[in-house]
């Protein structure tokens, strides 16, 4: 509640000084640059406005979803979406709600449909140009609020896949790491660097249609990774666990989980070894 | 099948003599509790068998006469819990939660939604083996 | 939503009941005296959304139904010990506590 308040108070704040006070603050502070003295006489050649349309929704005031326009100048703002987010409810609308961290691509938390396609919005450059851009959350997720979805479901189904070193025997010294080969390491490559923002999953038709009984591009891409780990003696269990008409071969390699992935990986190749697998085992 | 029904029930009635009802139920909360352990603890020995259907009247009507909300003169045995005693779905919920409890076993959510009446409560526990 | 009389329930009314049925089963497995409390809250709760809540807002029904459906986990955790809620600005809200 407190916090709410504050809020409340700072908006007001920020509102009156954008409209009263600011234009003679800003004056002053940018007097000794000569061009952004300039751009504060409003010359349109060195503004550059742009506008993000964003999906809002909030639960406490239950009216139907929609778009939202807010205007930036893209001068006085970083480069990429995520910039563009952080300036807007910073100086425009504090209630813009999303979720972010690490603004480097490494948490993956700022997942979201960025003109269509899924991304990471720290990782996704603003598009030059006067056309808008329009922003929504993950596409077939349900929502909490504005940009944040449920995450629930795609969590569990990776829970599901056990992921993690799973062994029979114990290590060949005792109370020591398992080593493994260079050669065995680099079967990991491709699938290490997941950091599960739900992009590829939530990019699949697939997906959309069956997101409780089919694993998803995000969960079998790890699925393979514990399969393919050599140290993991668990991987008849593994293969067995996701023999299923849907949780595995729902896939059918429409690929656009590679399109979406920000990070470069291909999920789809990996299910396809999986299906590989369970060929030769069945065979 | 109602006639196999009825000819078990014949053959496995336990002629249980109602026990004297603790005449002053002490909890008036949402849910009437339990009667008594007593009841309970006498009624294991005849698991997996059924109750007498008038000493199930008894104890559902008394169950519903606890409830907060009703008013205990308009109970009858075929009372309809939202047009005759004024209960919406919510409270037939609590109603219906209470009869678990007095009877110590679980309704399924498919039955516990047909449950509308009194007489309805009764027809179903009376058929359900694990009522106690 | 809750409040209807005799009529046939409908597929959001029957989720919305098997909720509460929910919570109340879970409220069972507390102490005595937390069970009160949580019943109480839950109660409420529920009673203010069937009045406050347009019975044709489906979209915001399934939003509270899978509200409901996450708070019901949590509260059938044994860790979980009991219910509290706070006022938030006229608006009530119902956190689960650890």
């Amino acid at each position: 509640m407190a916090t709410t308040l504050i809020r409340r108070a700072m908006s007001m704040t920020s509102r009156v000084s954008s409209s009263t006070v600011a234009p003679a603050l800003r004056l002053v502070v940018t007097r000794p640059y000569a061009s952004e003295a300039e751009a504060e006489k409003g010359d349109a050649a060195t503004t550059n406005m742009k506008t993000f349309q964003i999906y809002r929704w909030n639960p406490d005031n239950p009216s139907k979803p929609q778009l939202q326009d807010y205007k930036i100048d893209l001068k006085e703002c970083g480069p990429m979406v995520l910039d563009a987010l952080i300036k807007i409810k910073n100086e425009i609308d504090p209630s813009l709600t999303f979720r972010r961290s690490c603004r480097e691509g490494i948490c993956g938390s700022c997942a979201m449909n960025i003109n269509g396609c899924n991304g990471l919005a720290c990782l996704t450059k603003i598009e030059s140009g006067s056309s808008e851009t329009t922003i929504t959350p993950l596409p077939h997720m349900f929502v909490i609020k504005d940009l944040v979805v449920d995450m629930t479901n795609f969590y569990n189904q990776y829970k599901s896949i056990e992921p993690w070193l799973k062994r029979k025997n114990p290590p060949p010294t005792a109370g020591k790491e398992i080593p493994q080969s260079k050669k065995d390491r680099a079967k990991l490559d491709g699938m290490y660097e997941c950091i599960l923002c739900a992009c590829c999953s939530t990019s699949c038709p697939s997906y959309w249609w069956n997101p409780e009984s089919y694993l998803g591009p995000a969960a079998l891409l790890h699925a393979n990774r514990w399969i393919s780990d050599s140290r993991d003696e668990y991987t008849k269990e593994r293969l067995e666990a996701i023999n299923d008409e849907f949780k595995l071969y729902r896939c059918h390699t429409i690929l656009n989980c590679a399109r979406a992935c920000p990070k470069g990986l291909n999920p789809g190749k990996q299910i396809t070894h999986i299906k590989q697998l369970q060929l030769l085992g069945s065979a | 099948m109602a006639a196999v029904r009825g000819a078990l029930l014949k053959h496995l009635r336990v002629n249980a003599t109602p026990l004297a009802r603790n005449p002053n139920p002490t909890s008036h909360g949402l849910f009437a509790l339990t009667f008594n352990a007593i009841r309970r603890r006498f009624c294991d020995e005849v698991k997996g068998s059924f109750l007498d259907k008038s000493e199930v009247t008894d104890r559902v009507i008394s169950v519903v006469k606890n409830f907060q909300k009703v008013d205990p003169s308009k109970v009858n045995p075929n009372a309809h819990f939202q047009n005759d005693l004024g209960l919406d779905s919510l409270d037939t919920v609590e109603v219906v939660m209470a009869l678990e409890e007095e009877f110590g076993f679980e309704i399924p959510d498919n039955e516990a939604d047909k449950i509308s009446t009194i007489n309805l409560a009764v027809e179903f526990i009376a058929s359900h083996p694990q009522a106690k | 939503m809750g409040a209807s009389k005799g009529q046939k329930l409908s597929g959001l009314q029957k989720q919305v009941l098997s909720l509460y049925r929910g919570f109340l089963r879970a409220a069972r497995s507390k102490p005595c005296e937390d069970r009160c409390q949580i019943e109480s809250i839950v109660s409420a709760e529920f009673r203010r959304n069937s009045k406050q809540v347009d019975r044709k807002n489906f979209f915001y029904i399934e939003y509270l139904l899978r509200r409901g459906k996450k708070q019901l986990d949590q509260l059938k955790s044994p860790d979980t010990m009991g219910l509290s809620s706070l006022n938030v600005s006229s608006s009530q809200k119902q956190n689960a506590k650890t």
